[in-house]
């Protein structure tokens, strides 16, 4: 019997040591995580032996954990949206870069150089996405077309984050994100050709699925997946550009296996995972080297120079971290009731 | 070892039993520690939400700087003063629907002779409960899109052309409300009207009242006690409710909880957050007094 328990106990001591030879990553569930597992985490492992395991939740949630267990992070990688970064890094949770040990970062197209601390992953569109067979040949060439009176009551847009619509009123109306008040009548003019507001990507594409919204500003990776799924949606690139978006990759401060995290980040700007990242999820690579399918490349919100780069609207990602409540507020006050 | 304590315990009682009428009942405290300890953590957490909804917000920043009243004076605005307007008519809405579809409901539960025909009744009542706000929710917008159930049966039978709009309306909102809140309406209803006796009726009947005048007169007040406690549980109940003005509302019908999700957890701005979080609980502790002293008069009707 004491023998037993001995064995016993020598076994569960065992099982934490061998389970340590991990990294482990923090990111959005679904198919975000399903995304990096099959490319950068596989080429990690294989390169490295030492397997890659995930700790999944929503934007904020992840972000309250890893402030509750700051200096002794849950997670020693965090994959997340760029102004949220600026939360983290402002917070003191990112570990700063060393660049140098992530040689292939250097073919980085200058926009997804965020921060000394978080980098960007791959990148896509906040864009106009419609469709086309219940908008009668209705074309959208600016974003200005979504003012037209015809639209009334069939706009949605996401209520979590006003910062896209914010920034095309100001760009609209001769000003940018950071002097957005400017803009503040022309999104008030919007106001009866807003239908719903989305909660979250299932509850946009049931809006656009549904055609209870026909138009909506649509994150361009989820419409490719709606229209995978069946939904024939158009995506409109206005001549004024889409607003760019970036997820970004960071290392967490306090990490012990930092060295391994340079190694994974480096993996994934592999030209090859970062082109699998694009054909996967029609995303955008965030280095100008990937070697993209043409399909792939002549998709909205998918970029390979450092020209189609800088034709996107680009609201800079320290400027949202912080104008975002602001935004938000002024949005659900003034538009949304 | 165990001898000890029984015999340690032995001897608290008998010292102290006379002069602590508490030790009467000498697991009451062991037994209630987890519960006290429950309450403990929830209050730790409502002073923490409290002290949040006092202090600055800083922009870019999580954590929150000095004390304000900031917060506060921004709820003064007109928006926020609808919010909880239309939250409280929501509650109220849903609750005296809830009670009017729950009690014939109730009312059959109880009084059914059938014992399987109950049992399915019951199944029925209750199912909702397993199913999570979320699955009932996305239910109803199947139920009630523009290319939903309700709207394709009417234009196939050539009774509308155009779809009537019930997503993102108050109306869409409280249908689905009330579904949610049913189990627990039908469930106090159910307890209320078992607890009347029979008897009352049957003298009712006796004296010449017909089937109607004997509801009305008898059985109708004697249930309010359980109808009383059934709308008010109906009104906090609702006064919560997240997924499915969410869900149904799309940002056009808010309650409460999504203003403050939406200015709180979609923007981190948790001070403010916090705020309407106090102020929704003060709402709600004066509504629900208001109901109950409005209610106190139903709730003494006893049989004399």
């Amino acid at each position: 019997m004491k023998r037993l328990l001995l064995a016993l106990f020598a076994l569960a001591i065992a099982v934490p040591a061998q389970a340590q030879d991990k990294l482990v990553i923090s990111i959005w569930g679904g198919s975000w995580r399903d995304l990096v597992a099959e490319t950068a985490a596989r080429k990690f492992t294989a390169e490295t032996g030492v397997a890659v395991e995930f700790v999944t939740g929503g934007t904020i949630d992840r972000l309250n954990k890893e402030k509750l267990a700051k200096g002794s992070p849950e997670s020693d990688i965090t994959f997340t949206t760029s102004h949220v970064g600026w939360l983290y890094a402002n917070d003191g949770l990112f570990e700063q870069l060393d660049v140098s040990k992530i040689p292939n970062a250097k073919n980085l197209a200058d926009e997804a150089r965020i921060s000394p601390f978080h980098l960007g992953a791959w990148a896509y569109v906040y864009t106009i996405g419609y469709r086309a067979d219940l908008m009668g040949g209705m074309k959208f060439e600016s974003w200005s077309d979504l003012w037209k009176p015809e639209l009334k009551g069939k706009l949605a847009a996401p209520d979590f984050d006003p910062s896209h619509v914010i920034a095309v009123a100001a760009l609209l109306s001769g000003s940018d994100a950071a002097r957005w008040e400017k803009g503040q009548d022309k999104l008030k003019a919007l106001k009866p050709n807003f239908k719903a507001f989305f909660t979250n990507d299932a509850n946009s594409q049931q809006l656009l699925a549904s055609g209870e919204t026909p138009v909506q500003i649509v994150l361009s990776m989820n419409a490719y997946y709606m229209i995978g799924q069946g939904v024939p949606i158009t995506l409109a690139i206005p001549k004024e550009g889409a607003v760019l978006g970036i997820d970004t990759v960071a290392i967490m401060k306090g990490s012990k296996k930092a060295e391994l995290a340079y190694k994974f980040i480096n993996a994934l700007y592999d030209p090859e995972i970062q082109a699998q990242i694009a054909k996967l999820k029609k995303g955008s690579p965030a280095v100008l080297n990937a070697k993209l399918d043409p399909e792939i490349a002549k998709l909205p919100g998918v970029f390979s120079t450092a020209a189609q780069w800088k034709q996107q609207i680009n609201i800079d990602a320290k400027l949202r971290a912080e104008k975002t409540a602001e935004w938000r507020k002024w949005f659900a006050e003034n538009i949304m009731n | 070892m165990a001898k000890v304590v029984c015999r340690k315990h032995h001897e608290l009682i008998q010292h102290s039993a006379p002069v602590q009428p508490m030790n009467s009942q000498p697991f009451l405290r062991t037994f209630t520690a987890p519960a006290v300890l429950c309450a403990f953590g929830f209050l730790a957490a409502m002073a923490a939400v409290l002290q949040f909804s006092f202090r600055a917000y800083i922009p870019g920043s999580l954590d929150p700087g000095g004390f304000t009243l900031a917060n506060f004076a921004d709820l003064l605005k007109p928006l926020y003063a609808r919010v909880f307007f239309d939250t409280v008519w929501i509650c109220f809405l849903t609750a005296v629907s809830t009670l009017i579809v729950g009690y014939p409901l109730a009312y059959a539960l109880v009084r059914m002779q059938n014992a399987v025909a109950r049992s399915i009744l019951l199944v029925i009542v209750v199912t909702p409960l397993f199913l999570g706000e979320v699955v009932r929710t996305y239910s109803w917008i199947i139920v009630l899109g523009n290319n939903g159930f309700i709207n394709s049966v009417l234009r196939d039978l050539g009774i509308i052309q155009q779809p009537i709009q019930f997503m993102f309306t108050t109306f869409g909102v409280v249908v689905a409300l009330v579904h949610v809140t049913m189990p627990v309406m039908v469930i106090m209803l159910a307890a209320g009207l078992s607890h009347i006796d029979r008897d009352y009726e049957k003298a009712a009947e006796s004296l010449g009242a017909g089937p109607i005048r004997t509801f009305l007169t008898v059985t109708l007040p004697l249930s309010m006690p359980g109808v009383v406690a059934g709308v008010t549980t109906a009104f906090a109940w609702t006064f919560s409710a997240f997924a499915t003005p969410q869900l149904i509302g799309g940002g056009q019908v808010n309650m409460i909880s999504n203003l403050v999700y939406q200015l709180g957890f979609a923007s981190f701005n948790f001070p403010f957050a916090a705020s309407l979080c106090v102020a929704g609980l003060a709402l709600t502790i004066v509504v629900l007094s208001a109901l109950r002293l409005a209610a106190r008069p139903l709730e003494n009707i006893r049989p004399h």
